[in-house]
């Protein structure tokens, strides 16, 4: 069976372990509970006739007290960008972080998701960064953890980019 | 039958492996029972266990071990803590260590559960009180967007009202009735000015707007503009006969532009003009000034009022919303924008009461060709290059390395730098003070005088002779606790560019930044105390902290939390006349009391210090005593106001806190 790694990039408290929870398990909570290290789960998809284990690394959210380390995304096929749409500073990070991405590890394909979207009367999004992610031809998904909106879509979009 | 050393390491829930190749080892402990719960126990202990197998994070991990043990100098490397789930479903933290040891290729697991849970709460902590911060920001922008509304709406009338003046100064009126419709006319055309004015302010605030700051071509020109706001207020003047001039001897043929923007730096003037005739009385006089020097513009406004009230300090009169009950100010809108918009450009601006009557209010901007130089494209920002220090000195926003072994101080200097906007790495000794400062590049580096390790005096050399070898000119600042005269000039000639005492006033420090290129050419650095007005310990602290009072019972916590550890060790220093521990302990006990002002408890402190440091401890015991009764004072203050902060009843004999009191604003 194709065995393919994922990381989940973005912001703390933009929704990452939200995702991986729901995707895998279908389970969602309310609370806040941040990330600490790495936690490691696998989930099988059916791709268009094909079986693929996607073994999804979460990773802590990067602030100034927790810093990533580069080697946590060796041997990646993909990953998932997440960013928070109530605040428009994730967005930025999500911005940042792809760059550095490129640059550490090279181009991979990811799936940008602009997660919360159950709360988008709340949602802060400047048009210059619109414009900014359709110049740079980014596949962007309005997600929400709580509802389900997208989860699975985005995990499958980014399966289909891997397997290219 | 396990030696010693493996029952040793079986208790702190290690499990040892020897590497075998191709991602296989076997253990040389007994396997620790999260070992066994998470990959069952080994069958014999030659069995091979293929771990990579086990966890997609170790395998991984494995290629950083393995490329450290086939290095001809294998250092040891750590890996991020990661969980594991066991089959029953349990999530059990783990992290790995790979060294090399005897020639054999070692990897040390262990599941650090407690160090786990600690580390996760205090992330938890800080994250929460991020978002909360970041949520309150949100907030006060929607505030302001509802304030420009009504602002906003607030002019309407003032078009009918203009017209209606114009219609009457039209009729056939007498001169008296025409000089008021004139009058009126030329009110409400000033009023809907400074609403323009505003609403341009807060459209420029929205869009964090810092055109016209960067271009010295465009910068306007301090006198002009201060020449054009008094024209335009001075029949408002005569109507209240107050006297409005320039202070004698002003330099007219200077140059004068500064940072900023033309429009709203007439509107700063024209504010606080208002300002001053709001509080002076008919018959006296106000006077504009304006001067010059290290690359800094300064104006200010006399007035001959009444003088700042006493019960308020020049912060909370720059606040937003504040407004006076004497002498009517008007929506707290005035002074509030002078700050933000002075502080924008990178400048700063305050108040003081005059020695014999009124008040002063007064700003500084950099000057054009500095403020230009001193806004940096991004990708020069974090590395300044050789012979732009001058942008560096000049920048508000500065990276600044703070080394302090104190967690309280590093607490609240850290509060204190981010919230002027700087950006700061905190270090707790010298050794990782020399090691960041090597790899980075800092604006300032502000150490710590005593610390662990390496002091922030050897830092300091150590630098200066990285720097005599190689060039450069890295911005030292010692902090210290210890503030005589003869302290501050040991530390020059020690190669620090300034000193500062502990804690410090944020508005002191700024300075000193703005200063910074005359001070490195200079060798005078100044010594900057904040010395507390206020006795109440919780009133200080509270100042300190700009009122965050989340922050201030985190620090009244840790400072509880440690005070018994710091009295014993006191204690012991006093009772085996260990004279230089003596001096160490009342030194760091020192900075802490200073958090709190609590100047008894403080100079006793001192007092040991200084005893300490002669080595003549024969008094030692006595103040030792009495620097226990202050500490007690301070502790019954604190432990109450913890107790009320958490909702839970005042302990018996705790101080009652101050009441507020009247607000007089201006």
């Amino acid at each position: 069976m194709i065995q393919k790694k994922i990381c989940m990039l973005g912001s703390f408290a933009v929704g990452k372990t939200s995702l991986v929870r729901l995707f895998v398990e279908s389970i969602y909570s309310e609370t806040y509970q941040t990330t600490v290290g790495v936690k490691v789960d696998k989930k099988a998809v059916a791709l268009d006739n094909t079986e693929v284990t996607l073994v999804l690394w979460d990773l802590y959210g990067e602030d100034d007290f927790q810093k990533m380390r580069w080697s946590n995304l060796r041997g990646a096929s993909g990953y998932l960008l997440v960013g928070d749409g109530t605040r428009s500073a994730t967005l930025s990070k999500a911005l940042d972080l792809e760059e550095r991405v490129r640059k550490e590890v090279g181009a991979l394909p990811f799936v940008f998701v602009i997660n919360k979207c159950d709360l988008a009367q709340e949602w802060e999004i400047p048009a210059s960064f619109e414009a900014e992610t359709a110049a740079r031809k980014w596949t962007v998904l309005n997600s929400s953890a709580k509802t389900g909106k997208n989860v699975e879509e985005a995990f499958l979009q980014l399966t289909r980019k891997m397997l290219g | 039958m396990p030696t010693l050393l493996h029952r040793f390491l079986l208790e702190l829930g290690f499990a040892l492996l020897e590497y075998q190749g191709g991602g296989s080892f076997v253990l040389l402990t007994e396997p620790p029972g999260w070992f066994k719960e998470l990959w069952g126990a080994p069958e014999s202990t030659e069995a091979k266990i293929h771990l990579a197998g086990k966890s997609p994070f170790l395998e991984n991990f494995l290629q950083d071990a393995e490329s450290s043990w086939k290095s001809p100098q294998p250092a040891e490397v750590q890996s991020d803590m990661w969980i594991e789930k066991s089959l029953a479903g349990r999530e059990v933290p783990l992290q790995a260590t790979a060294l090399h040891l005897d020639g054999k290729r070692i990897l040390a697991l262990r599941s650090p559960d407690k160090h786990y849970r600690e580390h996760s709460q205090l992330l938890q902590t800080a994250r929460n009180s991020a978002l909360v911060h970041e949520e309150l920001l949100r907030e006060i922008q929607k505030k302001e967007i509802l304030l420009h509304c009504i602002v906003h709406d607030l002019s309407q009338p003032l078009s009918a009202m203009r017209a209606a003046f114009e219609c009457l100064s039209a009729e056939s009126v007498n001169e008296k009735v025409k000089g008021f419709a004139d009058l009126g006319k030329l009110a409400s055309e000033q009023q809907e000015s400074m609403i323009v004015g505003i609403l341009q302010a807060f459209s420029a605030d929205l869009h964090t707007s810092l055109e016209g700051a960067r271009d010295a071509n465009v910068s306007p020109d301090l006198l002009a503009c201060a020449t054009a706001a008094m024209t335009t207020l001075s029949p408002a003047f005569e109507v209240k006969r107050v006297r409005l001039s320039f202070v004698p001897n002003l330099d007219g043929q200077a140059d004068w532009h500064v940072a900023g923007e033309e429009t709203r730096l007439r509107r700063v003037f024209m504010n606080l003009l208002e300002n001053a005739l709001r509080y002076t009385p008919a018959g006296a006089a106000v006077k504009v000034g304006l001067e010059q020097g290290g690359g800094i513009c300064t104006a200010y406004v006399d007035d001959q009022g009444p003088g700042l009230p006493e019960d308020m300090r020049p912060a909370e009169i720059f606040a937003l919303l504040s407004k006076g009950k004497e002498g009517g100010g008007k929506a707290g809108l005035g002074l509030y924008f002078c700050r933000i918009t002075i502080e924008r450009w990178g400048g700063s601006i305050g108040c003081a009461s005059l020695l014999e009557t009124g008040s002063r209010f007064w700003f500084h901007l950099p000057k054009a060709a500095l403020a230009a130089d001193s806004v940096p494209s991004p990708e020069r920002a974090l590395s300044p290059q050789p012979g732009r220090k001058t942008a560096a000195a000049q920048r508000l926003a500065m990276k600044i390395l703070f080394a302090d072994d104190q967690e309280d101080i590093r607490t609240l200097t850290t509060h204190q730098l981010e919230r002027s906007g700087h950006k700061v790495l905190t270090v707790t000794n010298g050794k990782e003070a020399l090691k960041a400062a090597q790899g980075e590049m800092f604006d300032v580096l502000l150490l710590d005088e005593e610390m662990p390790a390496m002091t922030g005096v050897q830092v300091a050399h150590a630098i200066r002779e990285k720097e005599a070898a190689s060039g450069g000119h890295a911005f030292l600042v010692a902090v210290t606790g210890n503030n005589t005269v003869q302290d501050r000039d040991r530390l020059l000639a020690a190669g620090f560019d300034a000193v500062v005492g502990k804690p410090f006033r944020m508005e002191a420090l700024n300075n000193l930044f703005r200063g910074m290129e005359t001070l490195r050419n200079s060798s005078a650095g100044a010594i900057e105390q904040d010395a507390p007005v206020d006795t109440d310990p919780i009133l200080v602290l509270s100042q300190r902290v700009n009122g965050d009072k989340q922050l201030m019972k985190q620090m009244i916590n840790t400072f509880l939390h440690d005070l018994p550890g710091r009295l014993a060790s006191l204690r012991k220093a006093v009772q085996r006349k260990d004279a230089p521990e003596l001096a160490t302990q009342a030194h760091a006990l020192k900075g802490t009391l200073s958090i709190f002002g609590a100047p008894q408890a403080h100079a006793r402190a001192q007092e040991l210090q200084d005893l300490g440091r002669s080595g003549d401890l024969r008094r030692a015991g006595q103040v030792h005593d009495l620097l226990k009764e202050e500490i007690a004072n301070l502790e019954e203050n604190l432990r109450g106001y913890a107790q009320q902060a958490s909702g839970a009843p005042r302990s018996k004999g705790a101080k009652p806190q101050r009441p507020a009191g009247n607000r007089h604003k201006r």
